[in-house]
């Protein structure tokens, strides 16, 4: 293979040497011309058309064979064991020298302590609402987990906001008209003439891809309806990821007077 | 007179502001738990007991309840899909050890205090031979809510992964298979079942495992690039991460990343990729063959040619002056 290689070139640099290339209109105007200096330049001496030559093919074969020597990684086999890569994080990295080249891990995957879940504000009180003009609140998710292999942080609330005669209720969002929003997948909410009540995320490990700016929403999934929707996930080790939690709610004017409640559970759990 | 009031001032000013003590903000609620995960071969007739300590963050004292939640998926990450209200026979083996705390019952914890959760788990003789996943949950308790309260009330939980094989053997049967190991596309081309890819660019490879048997699988194993000789040239190793039955899962290399393979000038011709899993009990080998070639560097030199070439020309069309 590295022998067609190194022909092919040779014989491209004695091609564009040696041969003319023109593009040439349907009128027999030429666009352009590509000829080499043989023809070209009568003047040059032949001597120089030699060098010229034998300089490409030198930088031919430059490319071709000054490169790193053949490397053979270690098979870590033998007749009566083999060492797949183990899961104790002793070490592990890439290495290199001249004749190999490994990444490896050696040691057991070591899985932390699954810590610092943290809310900033457990209690979200909109008070009084005034129809057409959206309510915002926001509070804060904090993760740290030392798990390897990550963690997702799931949102669930048991019901829509609900006045105490357990009946009316204010709808879970379904975004603007033009952009309906699911459970799974955000969108813009901005208009205020659409009502009910959702939430946007930001900060990190949130899907940006979804919640692409704070117009974007989405509405809780209820519980024993839907599953818990996720609002944050890594896939590795976590140290303080933050995530704001912005809570929207958009009454109309026909909304029954009364206190609407409900309760969302956000469930941290690692993966495994 | 005045210039020394000024800088007085000034001093008194700057050193309030550098030593008052800034405002510190905490979690109105946080939480730990330890163990994460636990992963557990265990006989019928067996029982084995597993404390898990609670840490409780805030600066509030707290009511927490506990509760098993038992799943039967995990999304393809290893997130396990949990059904709060779903039942399962084998939810009275476990228990909890500890005198006062019990549960699905609040019990609470002070601000910044540690409790210990002592779980034990006894697997009944008669118990089928099959793996049993559940998470261990501990969630804030909410009475009741203010009546004049209006918006929501949040609840925080927090969960540790358990993961049981109950089996008379050491080592149950287990089936991997790997599927979808492919390069990522845009890199390659594919051409009937060969890919070609240029020799000094990177490639990105996805792949997934099924776990088609009945028990819980670890993916230990290798991601090896051989040239068409059978020589070794890179070697990576896969993350181990616990497959549940009939579950399907990405698999990355040890630093939860996709694999990746950088060939050098020297890898040209076919190579052999190959992802190797070895389980206590079989092994599963997904293969693609990738012939690299000088690609992007034959297209360099040609245009470095056309380039040179083209100045020459131009140099050589030069009028000279007439004398």
């Amino acid at each position: 293979m590295k022998v067609i290689y190194l022909i092919t070139l040779i014989f491209l640099s004695i091609f564009f040497t040696t041969t003319e290339i023109s593009l040439v209109y349907a009128d027999d105007t030429t666009l352009l011309k590509i000829s080499p200096m043989m023809f070209q330049n009568p003047q040059l001496d032949q001597k120089m058309k030699v060098i010229y030559l034998i300089t490409l093919i030198f930088l031919s074969i430059f490319f071709t064979k000054v490169e790193t020597s053949p490397v053979y990684a270690d098979d870590l086999k033998s007749p009566t064991f083999e060492i797949q890569m183990s899961t104790i994080n002793i070490t592990g990295g890439a290495k290199s020298s001249t004749t190999y080249k490994l990444t490896d891990t050696v040691g057991q995957t070591f899985q932390g302590q699954f810590n610092s879940a943290g809310i900033s504000d457990l209690d979200i009180n909109f008070g009084s609402l005034v129809p057409g003009i959206p309510s915002l609140l926001s509070n804060t998710l904090t993760v740290t987990t030392g798990s390897a292999f990550g963690y997702a942080v799931k949102a669930i609330e048991d019901h829509p906001l609900r006045r105490s005669d357990g009946v009316t209720t204010i709808p879970d969002t379904s975004c603007d008209l033009a952009t309906p929003c699911l459970q799974a997948d955000a969108n813009v909410w901005g208009d205020n003439a659409r009502f009910g009540f959702g939430y946007n995320m930001s900060g990190t490990d949130v899907n940006i891809a979804d919640f692409v700016n704070s117009t974007y929403y989405r509405p809780f999934p209820v519980e024993n309806i839907d599953q818990p929707a996720i609002v944050m996930s890594k896939g590795g080790i976590a140290t303080s990821s933050a995530a704001t939690v912005t809570y929207k709610v958009n009454i109309s004017g026909s909304q029954a007077a009364g206190t609407y409640q409900n309760a969302i559970q956000f469930i941290a759990i690692p993966a495994f | 007179m005045t210039k020394k009031i000024f800088i007085t001032i000034l001093l008194c000013v700057l050193t309030f502001a550098i030593l008052l003590p800034k405002n510190i903000s905490a979690a109105n609620y946080g939480m730990s738990i330890s163990p994460p995960l636990l992963r557990v071969h265990i006989k019928p007739g067996r029982s084995i007991t597993q404390v898990y300590k609670i840490e409780n963050l805030s600066n509030n004292d707290k009511t927490l309840v506990a509760a098993i939640v038992p799943f039967t998926e995990s999304d393809i990450s290893g997130n396990p899909v949990l059904n709060p209200k779903a039942t399962a026979p084998w939810l009275s083996y476990f228990s909890l050890a500890n005198s006062e705390i019990k549960f699905n019952k609040p019990f609470p914890i002070s601000a910044g205090a540690s409790e210990q959760l002592i779980l034990s788990l006894s697997v009944p003789e008669t118990a089928p031979l099959k793996d049993i996943y559940a998470t261990l949950i501990v969630s804030t308790y909410v009475n009741s809510v203010d009546q004049t309260f209006q918006g929501s009330a949040l609840r925080a939980t927090i969960g540790s992964n358990l993961l049981i094989t109950v089996s008379s053997q050491a080592y149950p049967d287990t089936i991997l298979r790997i599927e979808g190991f492919y390069p990522a596309k845009g890199t390659v081309i594919k051409i009937g079942e060969l890919y070609f890819a240029d020799s000094i660019t990177p490639l990105k490879f996805t792949a997934t495992v099924n776990n088609e048997g009945s028990f819980t699988a670890e993916t230990k194993g290798v991601f090896r690039v051989t040239s068409g000789k059978g020589k070794p040239v890179y070697l990576e190793g896969i993350l181990p991460v616990n497959v549940i039955a009939k579950s399907q899962r990405q698999l990355l290399n040890t630093n939860g990343n996709s694999f990746e393979f950088s060939p050098s000038l020297s890898n040209i011709g076919s190579h052999q990729l190959s992802l190797e899993i070895k389980t206590d009990n079989s092994n599963t080998t997904s293969t693609i063959n990738i012939i690299f070639f000088p690609l992007k560097l034959s297209l360099g030199l040609l245009i470095s040619l056309l380039l040179i070439i083209s100045i020459v020309r131009v140099t050589s069309k030069t009028p000279e002056k007439s004398t």
